[in-house]
């Protein structure tokens, strides 16, 4: 590979009618990586994807797939697949013809289409449903139907945008655990929109958080979550988000800077705490508990407690932390060197 | 209160059912029975099949019968690429003016066929059609009605759908044919009975184009035929009439539901 990245976007810019879509847009995603394209909804996630389809052309900026300039070149031309969050199935047409539409289109001889879309079939776990329509199939086949076709023509690159947001909850993760499996099976590269993070972190080799258009961060899950480069990021990764506090809330920190703190670095203590909140809201999930706090100058306070906790919404406590896990922001919100 | 409203309705209906097919009816009646019976509504009459076999032998019916196949079998086809390709040009093509060219084909929409015979028969002449069965079908090829109800139905296809043939590598052309025409199947049948039974019903048109039997129209046929100067006889017309709609009433009544969706839809739309 010399180290040459297999898709790389240089400064990619696209504007309608003079309003932002995205702006430079600058990505390198190496072979058989899987690439979350991560943010809230009108954040370019989407149009990002679109135009490394050829689905959009870029006002600027280059765009090239596995060494070839396809800056401009039409979607056909790119030697892609794509998943649509609506499968975007053609329902005129049976299982195994709508996996086989493009095998057919590029005139792929009728045996090895039949042996491809078998194995595809098998893959997906959909046969014996050759001949159903996709009207005649559930959320979850019909999305196994999209990845078939998707996988099938054996391109390097499969994108997909929010393939699993029509699914139930217990269906996603089952979903989420295929595509994953598929994907180092295959050794395909995937470039996956999603705004939940949940998804993006559990799934991803490399997170790509976006907002108003523009790249926050681009690090692997752990890198977003321990080392979040702005405060955005702070709030949009992990679950619950990091809480931000105001840097003159406490000693040693200027007022123009921001911390964050995440829940699982901060305790209660009896008295003496750095900090003294209001409880608003106990969360009980199974394993443990999250406490939502209050405090005037702090937001997203949330403590973690093992197992179940009760404590007595509106009640006065005590939290204390290290400074060591504290994450310092500048004024403009940006990550400050680690002190 | 709204019992009543609704036995008036049902009264009304049936009213307005029987004096649609009242005309129907008495053709039938006058066919089988011989004109006198038949004028005299002499209910005991025999019946009698005479008439038929008066009216066959009186014209050329096989060739009418045949123009007007050829006849509605070729506007269609040409109406079918003509509002195909024009549809989809006005439902996802992006072209400087498109909005004032649909402006203008909607225009189309408001005159009658009637007052522009004058022109395209200067037109048909021009193009060397005068009395051929082309000739009658080509003015109604690029049909307004046709164009917007294809737009419409290309218009509903989801934007997905032809990301994905893209995707695919399939052709511009290649995804019409594949995704677009597939999914508008039923607009097409719909717009293939309103077409069908538009044609075989035309009379003015083909009357002013035609002038020998080997390109008349059953329509044309049949009106010299039943033509005072050839002696007015109610039940041989009769006859040949029925034969003539008989084609079509066959249609109508197996496509029915399609038949009336059809005009709901494009009126709906």
């Amino acid at each position: 590979m010399s180290g040459k990245p297999f898709v790389s976007l240089d400064n990619i810019g696209k504007r309608w009618n003079g309003q932002l879509g995205v702006e430079g847009i600058t990505l390198a995603i190496e072979e058989g990586e899987f690439v979350a394209l991560l943010g809230p909804s009108g954040c370019g996630k989407s149009t990002t994807l679109r135009l490394m389809a050829g689905l959009e052309i870029p006002d600027e900026g280059t765009i090239i797939i596995d060494g070839r300039d396809v800056t401009g070149a039409s979607a056909a031309h790119r030697n892609l697949s794509m998943v649509f969050q609506s499968y975007a199935l053609f329902p005129h047409l049976s299982v195994a013809e709508n996996v086989m539409f493009g095998m057919k289109v590029r005139r792929v001889p009728k045996k090895e289409r039949l042996e491809k879309m078998h194995n595809a079939l098998e893959i997906t776990g959909l046969h014996g449903l050759e001949d159903r329509k996709p009207g005649a199939l559930s959320g979850g086949q019909r999305q196994r139907v999209a990845l078939a076709r998707a996988i099938v023509a054996g391109q390097k690159l499969c994108l997909m945008d929010e393939p699993l947001s029509n699914l139930d909850a217990k269906l996603r993760a089952a979903v989420r655990k295929d595509i994953k499996k598929l994907q180092s099976d295959l050794g395909i590269t995937i470039v996956y929109v999603t705004h939940d993070q949940t998804e993006a972190m559990s799934m991803a080799d490399k997170v790509v958080l976006m907002k108003d258009g523009l790249i926050q961060q681009i690090g692997t899950p752990e890198q977003l979550y321990s080392e979040p480069a702005t405060t955005f990021v702070a709030e949009f990764v992990g679950a619950p988000p990091m809480a931000l506090i105001e840097g003159a809330a406490l000693e040693g920190f200027s007022k123009n800077q921001t911390l964050g703190i995440r829940a699982e670095h901060m305790e209660f203590v009896p008295t003496g705490g750095r900090l003294t909140c209001v409880v608003t809201d106990c969360e009980f999930l199974g394993a443990e508990t999250f406490i939502g706090l209050s405090h005037e100058r702090a937001n997203g306070l949330t403590v973690k407690l093992e197992g179940k906790a009760n404590m007595a919404l509106g009640s006065l406590v005590d939290i204390t932390f290290d400074n060591k896990n504290l994450h310092v922001f500048g004024p403009e919100g940006r990550r400050m060197k680690n002190t | 209160m709204s019992r009543y409203t609704k036995s008036f309705d049902t009264i009304g209906a049936v009213l307005l059912a029987i004096v649609w097919i009242a005309p129907l009816l008495f053709a039938v009646w006058a066919a089988v029975h011989s004109t006198s019976d038949a004028v005299n509504f002499r209910l005991t009459s025999p019946w009698t099949l005479d008439n038929f076999r008066t009216a066959w032998d009186g014209a050329p019916w096989a060739k009418y019968f045949l123009n007007t196949f050829i006849l509605v079998t070729i506007v269609l086809i040409g109406q079918f690429i003509v509002t195909t390709l024009a549809g989809y040009a006005f439902a996802q093509v992006q072209f400087p003016g498109k909005d004032f060219a649909f402006l203008l084909v909607l225009l189309q929409l408001f005159i009658l066929p009637e007052v522009l015979i004058v022109e395209n028969y200067a037109m048909v002449s021009r193009l060397g059609l005068f009395d051929s069965i082309l000739g009658i079908g080509m003015p109604y090829m690029a049909s307004a009605f046709g164009i917007f109800l294809m737009r419409q139905a290309f218009k509903s296809v989801p934007i997905e759908l032809d990301e994905a043939a893209r995707i695919e590598g399939c052709s511009r052309l290649g995804i019409l044919l594949k995704v677009y025409v597939p999914l508008a199947k039923p607009t097409y049948l719909a717009y293939a009975l309103v077409s069908v039974s538009t044609h075989w019903n035309n009379f003015l048109w083909p009357l002013i184009v035609t002038n020998s039997p080997d390109t008349r129209p059953l329509t044309v046929g049949l009106s010299i035929f039943g033509a005072p100067e050839n002696g007015v006889d109610i039940s041989i017309i009769s006859a040949a009439t029925i034969m003539s709609v008989a084609p079509l009433l066959v249609a109508f009544l197996i496509f029915q539901r399609q038949f009336v969706q059809a005009f709901l839809r494009a009126g709906i739309k």
